[in-house]
């Protein structure tokens, strides 16, 4: 069969593939899709409708029902925040979170710097060795770690806290930063160094700027895993003062808690609240984060 | 020697002496670089694992010293230990329950969803689990397996009659409950890791099948998924981590459950060391744990690499 652009049958059978392929992504077919996406998130509608009930209405009516009004999610908050201590530990786990994924990175960054932008003899054995802090299940750290802090008096500290943090969110920022790094052109800094600027200018001012996408994702990714980490807080940091979040969440939902699950409902809406909300802000470098994690 | 030669070595060793004490002074820079990276990892994370490795072989209670060297006798406990090859047998029906759900769902929605209008919109709704911490949803599943819960008030509710089971109390579903509940969380993250896989399939070869007659099924199994094995690859290997070390989960979802101990090897270590006190003991569960962690890494690592050359 010959072409000819001409023809109207050969026009008329194009434009009726075209709208066939159109109809593919007919809104219609995405309904039954829509329908399994928001059943599957059952789970969340029974959180929320739980949070506006009283510990009363909560045994009194079905687990799915809706409540009576909107009065008591104040109270549950009220009592989630207070309860275990889960402001203070909410407060705790944001500076951890915040300061800890932000100095880790910043380390990363500079160790990344050095391996890649300056002559380092033995640049790959540094690197392989820190990469080698990926390597192990985090329950091989656990023992060593209290038994190590308790020696030095780093329990139930602050800063013993975000040093185990530091340590575990460097490896896998530095594997990311070595690929961006050495992607980006080595003739500036050449040039730079050339015109007198030093490594730390170069660094912070060459360097820096140009890798902040993956700098961004690597940091939310951090944030993340800090927050919500219950592993080590649990075992290196469980006095009030100094607890994280999720070790206080874990108190309000324990065996021996008396709080009803309406208070419980509460407070993990409020331990989800930082990193939901950096999601949503940040939507764009989380899935950029993704792609760069999946590397 | 002609003194115009000398004259060149001479420069010739000078030029490459500034060239040795720049290259070294550029050296002694970079380890001021790595340095604050290599004593963090150094020191909080290779010196414990090494430490660990140490203490599995003493004798080492909470309250004692680490006085006595106890050669295997912790790994001869062990493995002679019922509680442990419970444990064991339930890390690998978790392995291989992250392994293969979050694919399986996770490749049909991705294909499904490929050329789906609203597509971003229902990816973000599977994905919003993902973004809560695990703790969290554990803590919302609880009441969703509790009695009265969503389970079994839907149950009732279908069979009219009062159902009340507890899933999270019995032996024989608290494992599949909760591996259902890291599947839920975790299917959203592969499957948009998929449909990015997905995506950088050139259309060419697909389009080139379908003219020369291949049905669906075949576009898929012969073009589609050859092209796909290394994000199936990735996916695989986040998952498999995933199922041996889940922690957060369990602890929350099973805390009333009596046989707690027994639900992975993850919580048995927690359980045996920081529960009852056993440090060098849960240091050897640890070991066994990591080295099988490693191993299997290590395979999978192997068949990515073998996947990826083949593609390219």
């Amino acid at each position: 069969m010959s072409i000819d652009i001409n023809d109207p049958a050969f026009l008329n059978s194009l434009i009726e593939q075209e709208s066939k392929q159109t109809q593919t992504r007919s809104p219609y077919r995405a309904l039954p899709m829509l329908a399994l996406a928001i059943a599957y998130l059952i789970p969340f509608y029974l959180l929320l409708v739980t949070v506006f009930k009283s510990t009363e209405e909560y045994a009194r009516k079905g687990i799915l029902e809706l409540p009576d009004g909107f009065g008591p999610l104040f109270g549950n908050l009220q009592e989630a925040w207070n309860g275990a201590d889960l402001g203070r530990a909410a407060f705790n786990s944001l500076s951890y979170a915040s300061i800890g994924s932000v100095v880790a990175i910043a380390i990363a960054a500079a160790a990344a710097y050095g391996m890649t932008r300056l002559r380092l003899l033995g640049a790959n054995a540094w690197f392989m060795l820190i990469f080698t802090g990926t390597l192990f299940p985090f329950q091989m750290y656990l023992v060593p770690l209290l038994f190590g802090f308790q020696k030095i008096g780093l329990v139930n500290t602050w800063f013993g806290m975000l040093l185990v943090y530091l340590a575990i969110c460097i490896p896998f920022p530095l594997l990311v930063l070595r690929n961006s790094f050495s992607a980006i052109s080595r003739d500036m800094d050449e040039a730079a160094r050339i015109e007198g600027a030093g490594e730390w200018r170069i660094f912070t001012s060459m360097v820096l700027p140009n890798a902040k996408g993956p700098l961004i994702a690597l940091m939310l990714l951090q944030f993340t895993f800090i927050w919500n980490d219950l592993l080590f807080s649990s075992i290196l940091a469980t006095g009030t003062e100094v607890r994280s979040v999720m070790v206080a969440l874990q108190a309000l939902q324990g065996t021996y808690s008396t709080l009803g699950p309406n208070v419980v409902a509460a407070g993990a809406l409020i331990s989800s609240i930082p990193t939901v909300a950096l999601f949503v802000v940040l939507r764009k470098y989380f899935m950029q984060g993704l792609s760069v994690g999946s590397d | 020697m002609t003194q115009l030669a000398q004259l060149d070595r001479q420069v010739l060793e000078t030029a490459k002496r500034r060239e040795r004490s720049y290259a070294w002074r550029q050296t002694r820079v970079a380890w001021v670089f790595i340095a604050p990276a290599v004593l963090l990892v150094g020191l909080f994370s290779l010196l414990p694992v090494a430490f660990n490795v140490g203490l599995s072989f003493t004798k080492w209670q909470r309250f004692s010293g680490i006085d006595e060297f106890a050669g295997f006798a912790n790994y001869q406990r062990l493995f002679a230990l019922p509680y442990f090859s419970e444990a064991m047998m339930n890390t690998v029906i978790w392995v291989i329950g992250a392994m293969v759900f979050p694919l399986v769902f996770g490749l049909l929605l991705s294909l499904v969803l490929r050329n789906m209008a609203f597509q971003e919109t229902i990816k973000s709704l599977f994905f919003l689990p993902r973004i809560f911490a695990p703790t969290a949803i554990g803590a919302i599943w609880y009441y969703v397996y509790a009695p009265h819960g969503v389970v079994n008030s839907v149950v009732s509710g279908v069979t009219g009659s009062e159902f009340d089971f507890g899933w999270l109390y019995v032996p024989s579903t608290v494992t599949g409950a909760v591996i259902v509940t890291f599947v839920w969380q975790n299917l959203g993250i592969t499957m948009v890791l998929l449909l990015l896989g997905l995506s950088s399939i050139p259309k060419d070869p697909i389009e080139a099948a379908r003219v020369e007659g291949a049905t669906p099924f075949q576009v898929f199994r012969y073009v589609v998924w050859p092209l796909l094995l290394p994000t199936v690859m990735v996916v695989t290997i986040l998952n498999v981590a995933a199922g041996f070390t889940t922690f957060d989960l369990l602890w929350v979802m099973a805390s009333d459950f009596p046989g707690k101990r027994t639900l992975s090897l993850a919580v048995y270590m927690y359980y045996e060391s920081f529960g009852k006190g056993a440090w060098a003991y849960g240091a050897a569960v640890a070991v066994v744990l990591g080295s099988i962690v490693i191993l299997v890494s290590a395979f999978l690592a192997v068949v990515q690499s073998r996947v990826t050359k083949r593609i390219q």
